[in-house]
């Protein structure tokens, strides 16, 4: 008997709530208490279980806000035809984005077996069921199977397990699994998400209060006058320096990425120019003593910024070491807001997105952001010969008001310094 | 070590009196020791599970008298007595029941487990019989090592009936090693009384000796001379290389099993009388004639002693408590 | 170097020590004239004579107890309990007295006892002669437990055992003893708490104890053959554990199984596990497995028997269940 899945009231005060997205696709068999779909509050993104044991027969409300006890999705057998019970569940539905008929009758019958299946007596509708029907007890699991090599791997990594298929006993997810996730994420991505809706269908997507954020923040910033400087480096040493950092990584530390260096090294860079490390408020410029670098992280909710307090006093270990937990609370929505505060610069960097270079929106009430291109191999003129060498393009945006052009211009010449000789920036 | 002299025109041996007078005082010293041990329990200063042997005191002092200063020991559960003859002194043992780090264990012991290998004491055992095994095993050491020194077994009439005691005289005869088994029979397995355990009558049980072809010795466990004499009479006999030796003294409990024990499974007519016929210290009292100047003066300076280790215990210093581990391996 | 059996190596550790030392002497049932119920000390009584080699009566605790008492003395005593199973006669010794003697005493005793056994199945013993009850004195702060697998193994660490200040469980296996293996040509002590590694693998940890380090080490050579790269570890000693040792390889393998012929339940496999759930859970990928005997009082009929404790076969199995697939 196919049950409906309901927007649940998470504490009080909870009116409604927002799908972000579903952890499960039409078609896919859950087990009671497994993750089904995240929703995101007014304070916190969360993950919601299923009340159910079977197959998601359809998804009601793909994403977007809706109104608590909204029916969002079905739990039932396998081929169960559900129209009957969702054509009735959408009358309860005031704000869901289908037509509302008027409620119905046959709502309250369609509830009450599954009442009785609570109370342990046998409906109609499961004496009636062929064995066949019955869903395996293997998903009788209330949470991802994962390895914790498995689990601490995605920590560090960023790949949510809820999205993989566990190739270990039990379809348990294992190392190589995350590995897999990891190396080929991008192509999962494409191949995992939902299909567009089709054609003619227009979708709207409710803001989430990230986004909210986000859209206010982004065009306040918009508002300054902007002005861009871009400089490619070569990367060589900082490839080279990260990879001899990384073999003195002791057990049970984070290895250190290329970023973390890239963070450090600005850091330096911003201690020797003030103008740059700065913020305008209020019709004044703040310049600060000490570099705390705010990294760009696209968590599930959105964009997010976290700061790495005092990144120029900190090593290069001790930075990978507050990356790590900073990105993997981002992406776990732990952030806390302290982390997000501070900042006095910050870094973009899309290279792992294969962009080659791209332009930051200013992070106000910060004068400055760099944004980091991908590394690669590019041909360049060395000592009059031609080379092949791994480079990396950085583009800073600056406003105006607080910075002029050739302080900027300065800054940047600095960082590409230090990028292609991170000693200089001891 | 005593003054033993010839008893006039018969052959016999005896004690000198000034010998006595010392035994006396440490026999009154042992009582007094207990008793305060007693009061101090029962006022809740001190800690665990208390054995006194109160009553058994000619015993202790009887047969550590006659061993030397290297010879050594292991004792049971009661065994404050046998801690103090043997020459540890009462400062430590009340340190150690109150668990300071000046006790003669460091506070690791408690009563049941005075050790003080300065002394030769090699520790009170809380395992009826437990310490047997390792006292061959020390004679055997001195045996190989030919040097002269005993070891001494301190147990009740109840160990006699475990196999570890009958595993320990059997080994220890079958290799003659110089080892005293004192069986301090009182009669009593912690409240079981000797009936009901024994399959001996009481007085008899030094006849388990017999089984394993052991010299047996036997005295009156209340007439301190007559126990420092036969120990003194075991020792030679162990140190000649003939062997250990079953020192059997009957004696009596005037107490309980344990500091608190209600006894009702005593008679209280019996007991009365027993502490007014072998009371061991009024006896030798009697014996020697002191007067009640003399007693009034000997008891002064023990309990003052007495009292003193009261002080330096509550003014010792507690351990911490993450030494707890500290000897847990060597 | 010279090749000696598992039983040439225990007699060798122990006459060296004999010849070395006059604090050290034996005493055991049945060590005398006829060398041991296992012969490991065959022709000592000739050479020490019989004030040094000491055959007993047959009385455990009395075994054990005169050893603690002649080890306090400073002697240093090496006693022979002829099948582990009857260590059990001799538990109150051990436990209450070998044991704790040095804290009871607040640290003015030592006990440099070491107390040699054997025993495992696979000679169709029955019940009351093939035990294996190592796991025991694991639980015993104070004693040192020693389980050494090899020729070189058991003389470097009974060397080490009866040098050691504390009193020393040291289990041989009796299907050891004809073992041949290669030891250093003088004799050198291995120190206690050092885990060997047998062999080194990438996929799979087998931390193995006794005979089922060379099970471990044929299961090992059958799974390379699939494709799983297995390292072997023996700790040698189970107490001290080499717990880094340990840990590191499995955080290095991301898999483990424990492997002892004792039965599982209970056993020292458990306590591996305990450990290495604690010091390597971020690195483990399955689930810890644990061989070990079935759980039952051992069979007499051989076939019975063999099906009741764990051969290489059963290591295999595990180590294929650790790197599983569904």
């Amino acid at each position: 008997m196919a049950s409906e899945v309901k927007l649940p009231r998470l504490g009080q005060g909870m009116e409604s709530g927002t799908i972000v997205r579903w952890l499960k696709t039409e078609g896919e068999t859950v087990a009671k208490g497994e993750p089904l779909y995240e929703i995101d509050t007014d304070k916190v993104t969360q993950e919601v279980e299923a009340e159910a044991t079977g197959v998601l027969l359809k998804i009601v409300v793909a994403d977007g806000e809706v109104d608590v006890g909204t029916t969002v999705g079905v739990i039932g057998a396998q081929d169960e035809d559900v129209s009957e019970l969702l054509a009735a569940s959408r009358g309860g539905n005031g704000s869901a984005p289908a037509a509302a008929p008027v409620p119905d009758a046959r709502a309250l019958e369609a509830e009450e077996p599954s009442n009785r299946l609570l109370q342990g007596k046998p409906s109609d509708a499961e004496t009636a069921a062929p064995r066949s029907s019955l869903t395996p007890p293997v998903a009788a699991e209330s949470r991802v199977k994962a390895s914790p090599l498995a689990r601490r791997m995605a920590r560090e990594s960023g790949v949510d397990l809820a999205g993989l298929t566990g190739t270990g006993p039990e379809g348990r997810i294992v190392a190589e699994d995350v590995e897999d996730a990891a190396t080929r994420g991008a192509a999962r991505v494409a191949l995992e998400s939902p299909a567009a809706p089709p054609a003619g269908e227009v979708e709207i997507v409710e803001l989430t209060s990230t986004r909210r954020t986000i859209a206010r923040r982004l065009t306040e910033a918009w508002q300054a006058p902007v002005f861009q400087l871009s400089v490619t480096a070569d990367a060589s040493e900082l490839v080279a320096t990260r990879e001899r950092l990384v073999e003195l990584v002791r057990e049970g530390e984070t290895r250190p990425t290329v970023n973390d260096l890239l963070t450090r090294v600005v850091a330096s860079a911003l201690a020797r120019h003030r103008p740059v490390n700065a913020h305008f408020v209020d019709g004044k410029i703040v310049r600060f003593p000490g570099a705390s670098v705010g990294i760009a992280v696209a968590a599930p909710s959105g964009l997010v910024v976290p700061v790495i307090r005092d990144a120029d006093r900190k090593t290069v270990q001790q930075i990978a070491g507050a990356r790590a937990d900073l990105v993997s609370r981002a992406r776990g929505g732990k952030l806390k807001l302290t982390d997000l505060e501070g900042g006095t610069f910050t870094i973009s960097n899309l290279g792992m997105y294969g962009m080659e270079q791209f332009v930051a929106v200013l992070n106000p009430p910060q004068v400055a952001i760099l944004a980091v291109g991908s590394i690669q191999d590019r041909p360049t003129a060395r000592d009059g010969e031609l080379v092949v060498a791994p480079a990396m393009t950085m583009t800073l945006s600056c406003d105006h008001r607080a910075i002029d052009g050739s302080e900027g211009a300065e800054f940047l010449r600095t960082v590409k310094a230090f990028v292609e000789t991170p000693a200089l920036a001891l | 070590m005593a003054t033993v002299e010839e008893k006039a025109g018969t052959g016999k041996k005896r004690v000198s009196n000034d010998a006595l007078r010392g035994f006396f005082r440490e026999m009154l010293l042992i009582r007094r020791f207990e008793e305060k041990v007693e009061e101090r329990f029962r006022a809740g200063e001190l800690p665990g599970f208390l054995h006194v042997a109160i009553g058994q005191e000619a015993v202790a002092t009887g047969v550590c008298s006659a061993l030397t200063r290297e010879d050594v020991f292991a004792s049971t559960h009661r065994a404050h007595g046998h801690a103090i003859a043997k020459g540890t002194p009462v400062d430590k043992i009340m340190a150690e029941l109150y668990g300071k780090m000046e006790g003669c264990s460091g506070g690791y012991g408690g009563s049941m487990h005075l050790y003080d290998l300065e002394v030769g004491n090699l520790g009170a055992n809380a395992v009826v019989a437990g310490g047997l095994p390792a006292i061959v095993g020390a004679a055997l050491a001195f045996q190989m090592r030919d040097e002269k020194r005993v070891a001494v077994a301190f147990f009740g009439d109840g160990a006699t009936n475990t196999g570890t005691f009958h595993e320990s005289l059997n080994l220890a005869q079958l290799w003659k090693v110089p080892a005293i088994f004192v069986l301090e029979n009182n009669g009593w397995a912690e409240s079981t009384p000797a009936e009901q355990q024994l399959p001996l009558p009481v007085d008899q049980l030094g006849k388990r000796a017999a089984a394993f072809g052991m010299k047996l010795i036997e005295a009156d466990g209340q007439d301190v001379e007559a126990v420092y004499l036969a120990a003194l009479a075991a020792r030679d006999h162990a140190l000649a290389g003939k062997g250990p030796v079953l020192l059997h003294v009957r004696t009596f409990r005037l107490t309980g099993h344990f500091v608190g024990d209600p006894q009702v499974y005593r008679d209280r007519e019996a007991l009365k009388q027993e502490r007014e016929t072998k009371d061991p210290i009024r006896l030798l009292g009697a014996r020697l004639e002191l007067t009640d100047e003399d007693l009034a003066a000997i008891d002064a300076e023990v309990t003052a002693k007495v009292e003193a280790s009261v002080e330096f215990a509550k003014a010792g210093t507690d351990p911490q408590p993450e030494d707890a581990l500290k000897y847990v391996y060597a | 170097m010279p090749e000696l059996t598992y039983r040439e190596a225990v007699r060798d550790a122990l006459a060296h020590a004999l010849r070395k030392d006059d604090s050290v002497f034996l005493m055991g049932e049945d060590i005398a004239e006829m060398g041991g119920s296992m012969a490991v000390t065959q022709g000592l009584l000739e050479e020490f004579g019989p004030k040094r080699i000491r055959n007993t009566p047959i009385s455990e605790m009395a075994i054990v107890g005169s050893g603690i008492g002649a080890a306090i003395q400073g002697m240093r005593p090496v006693v022979e309990i002829m099948y582990e199973d009857f260590l059990t006669l001799s538990m109150e010794q051990l436990v209450n007295q070998a044991a704790k003697h040095r804290t009871m005493s607040g640290g003015q005793v030592k006990v440099p006892l070491t107390i040699r056994t054997q025993g495992g199945a696979g000679w169709s013993p029955g019940a009351q002669h093939a035990q294996q009850l190592e796991a025991w004195f694991v639980h015993v702060p104070g004693l040192k437990v020693v389980f050494p697998s090899t020729p070189e193994d058991v003389r470097g660490l009974l060397w080490s055992s009866i040098y050691d200040d504390n009193p020393v469980v040291f289990f041989e296996h009796r299907t050891l003893y004809p073992l041949k293996g290669e030891v250093p040509t003088e004799l050198e002590p291995i120190p206690l708490g050092k885990a060997r590694i047998h062999r080194e693998g990438e996929d799979v940890t087998v931390v193995a104890t006794g005979r089922l380090v060379h099970e471990a080490l044929q299961a090992a050579e059958a799974a390379e053959s699939e494709g799983i790269s297995v390292e072997v570890v023996d700790p040698r000693t189970l107490l001290p554990l080499d717990e880094e040792t340990i840990i590191g390889s499995v955080c290095k393998t991301t898999r483990c199984v424990t492997a002892h012929e004792a039965v599982v339940r209970g056993g020292f496999g458990a306590e591996l596990a305990a450990i290495i759930q604690q010091g390597a859970f971020d690195w483990l990928d399955a689930p810890i497995e644990r061989v070990g005997a079935r759980f039952g009082p051992l069979p007499f009929a051989p076939a019975m028997e063999q099906w009741v404790v764990p051969q290489a076969a059963d290591v295999l199995e595990a180590i294929r269940r650790t790197v599983a697939r569904s």
